[in-house]
């Protein structure tokens, strides 16, 4: 009886920290990029509300539960109430199976990479059943785009983590931060695959220069263009949240997770607490990479995604697994031998990806003769 | 599908748009994507949306996101200027004339001033001629970098920092003219046979500074954009207008001149001080996109090169014709002229006819924007909903212009 309460508990407890971890993130992520972006866009960006605009996020929060709670006469009213609630679920249970530091995990499942993959497409769901409850032309189209996205994209994501599960042996993510000890991170001797696993997050994120579901110059505002007050907010929050989640996702698959120096040098309650510290800090650079890249590259086109992922994402991940099973099967070293092969491929990809594509867009225009009048 | 959104009674463009679709069916084509029985859908983009600048507004009927037919919408910023013209002055309409292509006032007020100063006959002073091309090139760099500006905006509003750019920088151009005129948008400046007031003290040093600044600005744009790999993806071969098109739709100004059609009347018709400047006519070979984009580009430095000769060959003299102020009534011959003017967009023509009195009998304008955008249900319909953004981003429509 007491193992059921302790269990009951423990789940409770997970629930509220997992979401005070993406509320908070949420709004530091806003105020973060909101000053970032200003930085970059040679403006001032919120400096008035609190120290540096630092209350400014939570202004905006209480801003938006203080609006009116409105719904389109014609809008599904089960399915729009719904959408907000359930577009959570996705950023929370994935921290279900993240270690935030040595013994602090929610629950060390052993289908965890499986776990972490099933329970983001929730966001999408919630994007899509939020898109068609509005009885809004963009919003559909918004909500459609989204979904057809993460079809694309979760393929890219899975190869990119199937060559982590076979390097590490294992699904447990656990396991998989024990595996990089003493600095072996995957992301070192595995470069190509954390790039191919960072662009599909980036599109799952819908964010970035993959976010034609909101498509603000062309959707309106996509799938949230119906919503106002806190049910806006939640897409929003989440949205925000969602960058810290995924940063820590990579984290914990790609970077050693919350290891680093003397992580282990203060423990009580069998928990290790400097490495919440590391763990931070690994997320919110890459927090930061994924707001530089969302500042510096215009938004693709849906057909342009699509054939991003289908035509060089997909080959290229199917490529990578393929020689990574053939290195870790023959090659003596096989660290060694795949971090060579990795480098090599990440250089060779970023090196010629570009100039062949601008080689091709110049080639396929005609030209016309000049005529004088 | 659509039955199921509608929320209040088409409108007569929704109903032709539904027309259409329904001669399309009955004539057996059906939709471009495989499996799908009937996928179309009727969506209103503007005259609240964020992309189509000002109130323009395109009833789109999509195949998923395909655009099977666009109709354009205009009449949402209509405030009957030509009209207006018939009841005031010659004089008092020139601040009205600032309101049509708004965001190139000064170019507007230029072709006006010039048809009255043709109708009677009136030469302004050499100085006024210098500092006409010199403000009007100003405003010239000014419109092409809101142009450049939000084009690149509607390809991802916060993809690159390029809109932020060209707005921080259009300031500068903004500042020059307000120490000439006096306003910063609305300029009434331009007086018939010279202009309201000389050169400010200092302002020529102010102005090469500004001009010494330019080419590094724009080189820095081209940093941004035009070597960015994404950039060129979503505007490289897109919205290809043909050189039969420019000749078929009237197309003029950098929408041509991307074609390969070196129509400029700064060279073709020249008014005011400009054969005797030394300027190149920029002319790109593709007509798509990007050449549009790279023509304003290429163009602003073109400008700057002018102001500078401006500069430079600048006379002194006085700045209006005879008395000191310039006539506040005038009643022009009787007869009709009309005078074409490059403005940022295009040729900006405008027609009088007079009657002999103190107001025009009437006033017609032709606006380049309006000749461009009849090319807009040629160009849209084929392609994706986001390329149309991109397309009509290029193409530089300002309302105030079509609308009139």
């Amino acid at each position: 009886m007491t193992d059921i309460i302790l269990a009951v508990l423990r789940a409770l407890l997970f629930v509220v920290i997992a979401y005070s971890v993406l509320m908070l993130a949420a709004l530091v992520n806003i105020l973060l990029e909101r000053r970032a972006l200003a930085v970059m866009q040679d403006r001032l960006g919120p400096n008035r509300t609190g120290w540096q605009g630092t209350l400014q996020s939570v202004a905006d929060a209480f801003k938006m539960m203080g609006k009116e709670d409105f719904r389109p006469a014609l809008a599904d009213p089960v399915l729009f109430t719904l959408a907000p609630i359930i577009v959570m679920i996705g950023a929370v249970g994935v921290q279900l199976v993240l270690p935030y530091t040595n013994g602090l995990t929610g629950a060390s499942l052993d289908i965890g990479l499986i776990f972490l993959v099933a329970i983001t497409g929730f966001t999408t769901l919630a994007i899509l059943v939020g898109g068609w409850a509005s009885r809004n032309k963009f919003s559909l189209v918004g909500a459609l785009r989204s979904a057809a996205q993460m079809i694309s994209y979760e393929i890219p994501m899975i190869l990119g983590l199937l060559v982590v599960a076979m390097v590490v042996g294992s699904l447990n993510v656990n396991v998989v931060v024990a595996a990089q000890a003493h600095y072996q991170w995957i992301a070192f001797y595995a470069p190509f695959t954390f790039l191919i696993f960072y662009i599909a997050s980036i599109a799952e994120l819908n964010r970035g220069p993959f976010d034609l579901p909101e498509g603000e110059s062309e959707l309106v505002a996509g799938y949230v263009t119906e919503y106002s007050g806190m049910r806006f907010g939640m897409f929003y929050l989440n949205e925000y949240g969602g960058l810290t989640v995924m940063s820590m996702v990579a984290v914990t698959l790609f970077f050693g997770g919350w290891q680093g120096p003397f992580s282990n040098a203060i423990v009580f309650w069998n928990v290790s607490w400097i490495g919440i510290v590391y763990f931070l800090i690994k997320t919110y650079i890459l927090v930061f990479c994924l707001i530089w890249i969302r500042l510096s590259i215009p938004r693709l086109q849906v057909d342009q995604l699509m054939g991003f992922a289908w035509k060089v994402l997909i080959p290229l991940g199917l490529v990578n697994i393929l020689c990574t099973a053939a290195i870790m099967l023959w090659a003596p070293h096989w660290k060694i031998a795949m971090a060579v092969f990795s480098w090599v491929a990440l250089i060779a990809f970023i090196g010629l990806f570009d100039p062949i594509l601008k080689r091709r867009l110049r080639k396929q225009r005609e030209r016309q003769p000049v005529v004088n009048v | 599908m659509f039955d199921q959104f509608a929320t209040a009674e088409p409108d007569e463009a929704v109903k032709l748009a539904l027309r259409r679709l329904d001669e399309a069916k009955a004539r057996g084509e059906g939709s471009n994507l495989e499996g799908v029985e009937l996928n179309e859908v009727v969506v209103n983009m503007g005259p609240q949306h964020p992309s189509t600048h000002g109130v323009l507004r395109l009833v789109c009927t999509l195949d998923g996101e395909l655009i099977k037919d666009v109709i354009p919408v205009i009449g949402y910023l209509h405030r009957s200027k030509e009209k207006l013209a018939e009841k005031r002055t010659y004089f008092q309409y020139i601040p009205i004339v600032d309101r049509t292509e708004y965001l190139a006032s000064i170019n507007c007020e230029w072709g006006y001033v010039l048809a009255v100063e043709k109708l009677m006959g009136i030469t302004p002073p050499r100085r006024a001629e210098f500092i006409r091309v010199i403000s009007g090139e100003l405003m010239r760099i000014a419109s092409h970098l809101v142009a450049v500006g939000t084009f690149v905006a509607d390809l991802s509003p916060l993809g690159t920092a390029m809109g932020f750019y060209t707005f921080r920088d259009r300031e500068l151009v903004l500042d020059l003219l307000e120490s000439l005129t006096g306003a910063r948008m609305m300029f009434n400046y331009f007086r018939f046979g010279g202009v309201r007031y000389d050169l400010p003290d200092g302002w020529i040093e102010k102005c090469r500074l500004f001009l010494k600044k330019m080419p590094k600005l724009v080189d820095e744009y081209e940093a941004l954009c035009s070597d960015n790999a994404v950039f060129l993806q979503r505007t490289m071969g897109k919205g290809v207008i043909t050189q039969q098109d420019v000749m078929d739709y009237g197309i003029t100004g950098p929408n041509a001149r991307a074609s390969g059609v070196a129509l400029d009347l700064r060279r073709n018709k020249p008014y005011s001080v400009y054969p005797e400047l030394d300027f190149e006519v920029v002319v790109e070979t593709h007509g798509d996109v990007f050449d549009r984009y790279l023509c304003r580009l290429r163009e602003m430095r073109e400008c700057v090169k002018i102001v500078e000769q401006c500069l430079d060959m600048l006379p002194n003299g006085p700045f209006q014709t005879g008395s000191l102020r310039a006539p506040y009534i005038i009643a022009p011959p009787p007869g009709a002229v009309y005078v074409g003017q490059e403005n940022p967009r295009g040729e900006y023509g405008t027609y009088i006819e007079s009657d002999g009195s103190r107001y025009p009998y009437r006033l017609k304008f032709r606006d380049p924007c309006f000749c461009n955008l009849q090319l807009f249900p040629k160009l849209l319909t084929g392609i994706k909903i986001a390329d149309a953004i991109a397309v009509s981003g290029s193409i530089d429509l300002v309302l105030g212009g079509i609308d009139r």
